[in-house]
């Protein structure tokens, strides 16, 4: 996924410019010239010079270089899918584990995973996947003393 | 050398349970260093969540080792695959992958091993010999000597470990303002957390370097697309055989290797693969048959393969002494040992000296394991590398999540993996290195907090930074790099009519 440097150095040089906004907010430290608001503000500076470099150079090339090129993968369904399932699956881990319990979300998407990154094998995918849960699990909560949530299971285990 | 340290830390270190962690770590090292799109800086990203659970010692012990033996390993899938295991490989892959075809696979993963290993212990030597006495100088620092350090270190990461550096730079400033998220250090007051409670307490390490090594490589990996790995179906047996004579031949090459790769991994910022490509291109400019470089010839496998694993003790000499890393594999020890509240830096060799030795200790015995170990990798290397990656990945993911939330036992650090895990992505993809990110994050509070301090000290007087003789030198070592860049990016760009720096990056 190739994206123009002008495009990159845009993003940069706004988000900079909102950070440096932020700072204004923060309080001066008394009898100090220096307060909480100086690293930040050196910080969203030095992304501002560089975004404009980058912009610079960005724009000399766009002949040459599109504002956005997408990788062969997007032309491949099971490569998008692959991208999209790691990102969606984080996001459902942290919304729906807490209440579904570790040992179901896990279950869950490590079957979905398996299933995307092999090109199929629904049966054998979720057999590794128990597997692997019950393992990670086991690990985690009785070894390193990790509280993962129980969530639904937790009146069937106790 | 107070000696009574010296006998704790080898109490410490040869105890069944530590023993264990570091044969358990040299084994997953070898094995994510032997598959190819899994490096060494992710063995360490994927082994710091166990850690977390362990005292200093075991846990150090588990990242050398481990990082030591992935080193090694990458050359086993770069040698048969063409395929380097982590970018330290990359340097010589060809020359290596030739010699497979040529039917010496035999010695070119001798030569690698035993390379490696000779390597791994002169920096071992290097950083047990020089460490104890550049502290007793280190423990002279103030906070001026330090601002400037971190600085120095910073420079270099940036301007050293890339040939773009303004992405470089970008990337450096992003870790930074990481750093600065949450409750600020001086004056007590959250900066960018918008009210979450979570935030305030900042962005923890661990999952920012999950999120940034880890998740990053996996997306990586889901989007490739590419041919099958073919693997080379020569027998490999004789590992040692005619090895010694080809090591001879190439004595220099060795020590030059050696030296070359402890020097570029003392530097802060610069580690293992840069050594590997330094010390290469020297042994190319030295030698009597540079034709022959390229073609399946042994001798620059010879610098490189020791280059790179002299360069891990090194890369520990400025972590240990200076509490500054030497390549993103130590800054993230660094941000390890900050969470078992030791401090690295000169005072661990006044409050805990047993450390500082357990630490040599340890180098010494992960590279004399690596023979044996790494011998017993290569003969199994055809079944580690038909390992179904497609069914491993999956499996890396859920340990991620679960090592993320382990830390503060919320699904925040979940959330801190994915955020970063795409910055990384995206990073990658259009040239910005990563290394420059992650120091940032470790050194930020710490330019930050010597800068404050230095300036209520010095009653916000900026001539302070240059009054003490070694900040002085360290502080002009400093701004003369960023001189030095900056013209020579200026003198690029009126030459070539347009800034002409961003496009030119190596492809890494």
């Amino acid at each position: 996924m190739r994206i123009n440097d002008a495009v990159i150095g845009s993003v940069l040089i706004v988000f900079a410019l909102a950070m440096i906004g932020v700072t204004r907010t923060f309080p001066a430290m008394p009898g100090q010239d220096y307060g909480p608001a100086l690293f930040p503000t050196l910080i969203g500076i030095g992304l501002i010079i560089t975004g404009a470099i980058l912009v610079a150079g960005g724009v000399a090339r766009r002949r040459t270089e599109p504002w956005f090129q997408g990788g062969d993968w997007l032309r491949s369904r099971r490569h998008t899918a692959c991208f999209l399932s790691i990102i969606l699956g984080l996001l459902a881990y942290i919304l729906v584990s807490d209440w579904l319990g570790f040992i179901l979300t896990s279950l869950i998407l490590l079957t979905v995973w398996l299933v995307l990154f092999r090109g199929g094998k629904p049966v054998s995918s979720f057999v590794i996947a128990l597997g692997v849960t019950l393992a990670v699990n086991y690990a985690f909560t009785t070894f390193l003393l990790v509280p993962l949530p129980l969530g639904l299971l937790e009146p069937v285990i106790y | 050398m107070p000696l009574s340290g010296f006998e704790t830390a080898l109490g410490l270190v040869f105890d069944p349970y530590v023993l264990l962690v570091i044969l358990l770590a040299a084994l997953f090292g070898l094995f994510v260093g032997a598959l190819p799109g899994l490096t060494a800086t992710m063995a360490t990203a994927l082994l710091v969540p166990i850690t977390f659970f362990m005292d200093p010692v075991p846990a150090i012990g588990a990242i050398v080792a481990a990082v030591a033996m992935a080193i090694f390993a990458g050359d086993i899938s770069g040698t048969l695959l063409r395929i380097p295991g982590t970018p330290a490989s990359a340097a010589y892959v060809e020359d290596a992958h030739r010699m497979t075809r040529k039917g010496q696979a035999e010695l070119a993963l001798g030569l690698c091993l035993v390379t490696s290993a000779i390597g791994g212990l002169f920096g071992s030597a290097v950083l047990a010999f020089s460490a104890p006495s550049l502290a007793e100088v280190a423990l002279q620092f103030s906070s001026f000597e330090y601002f400037w350090l971190a600085c120095f270190g910073l420079s270099c990461a940036v301007f050293i470990s890339t040939d773009a550096p303004v992405k470089g730079v970008v990337s450096l400033l992003i870790g930074l303002f990481i750093a600065t998220i949450g409750i600020d250090i001086i004056a007590g007051h959250p900066r960018f957390s918008f009210g979450n409670v979570e935030l305030m307490g900042g962005v923890s390490f661990i999952p920012a370097m999950i999120g940034m090594f880890a998740i990053g490589e996996i997306l990586r990996f889901a989007t490739t697309t590419g041919p099958k790995l073919e693997v080379a179906s020569q027998a490999i047996v004789h590992i040692f055989r005619g090895l010694g004579r080809t090591l001879w031949r190439y004595k220099v090459n060795l020590f030059r290797g050696n030296l070359i790769g402890v020097a570029i991994g003392i530097l802060p910022g610069a580690g293992a693969d840069i050594a590997a490509w330094i010390s290469y291109a020297v042994a190319k400019r030295f030698s009597k048959e540079p034709e022959k470089f390229g073609t399946g010839h042994p001798e620059g496998l010879v610098d490189a393969g020791a280059a790179n694993n002299s360069a891990l003790g090194g890369a520990w000499v400025p972590a240990l002494v200076f509490g500054i890393p030497g390549d993103s594999v130590t800054a993230i020890v660094i941000g390890v040992l900050y969470m078992k509240n030791v401090n690295p830096g000169p005072t661990v060799l006044l409050h805990a000296p047993e450390l500082l030795y357990s630490v040599f200790i340890v180098f010494f015995l992960a590279n004399l394991l690596m023979l044996p170990l790494g011998y017993a990798a290569i003969r199994l290397s055809r079944q580690i590398l038909r390992v179904p990656r497609d069914t491993l990945m999956p499996i890396i993911l859920i340990f991620c999540i679960v090592g993320a939330f382990a830390i503060n036992n919320t699904v925040f650090g979940v959330g801190i993996i994915l955020v970063l895990g795409v910055v990384a992505y995206v990073m990658e993809e259009n040239g910005f290195p990563i290394a420059p990110a992650i120091l940032g994050i470790v050194l930020g509070p710490l330019v930050e907090e010597n800068f404050m301090t230095s300036m209520i000290k010095s009653n916000g007087n900026l001539i302070g930074f240059f009054e003490r003789p070694i900040a002085a030198g360290l502080g002009v070592v400093t701004l003369l790099i960023w001189a030095w860049v900056i013209i020579a990016w200026a003198v690029r760009a009126a030459r070539a009519g347009g800034p002409a720096d961003a496009g030119e990056e190596r492809a890494v």
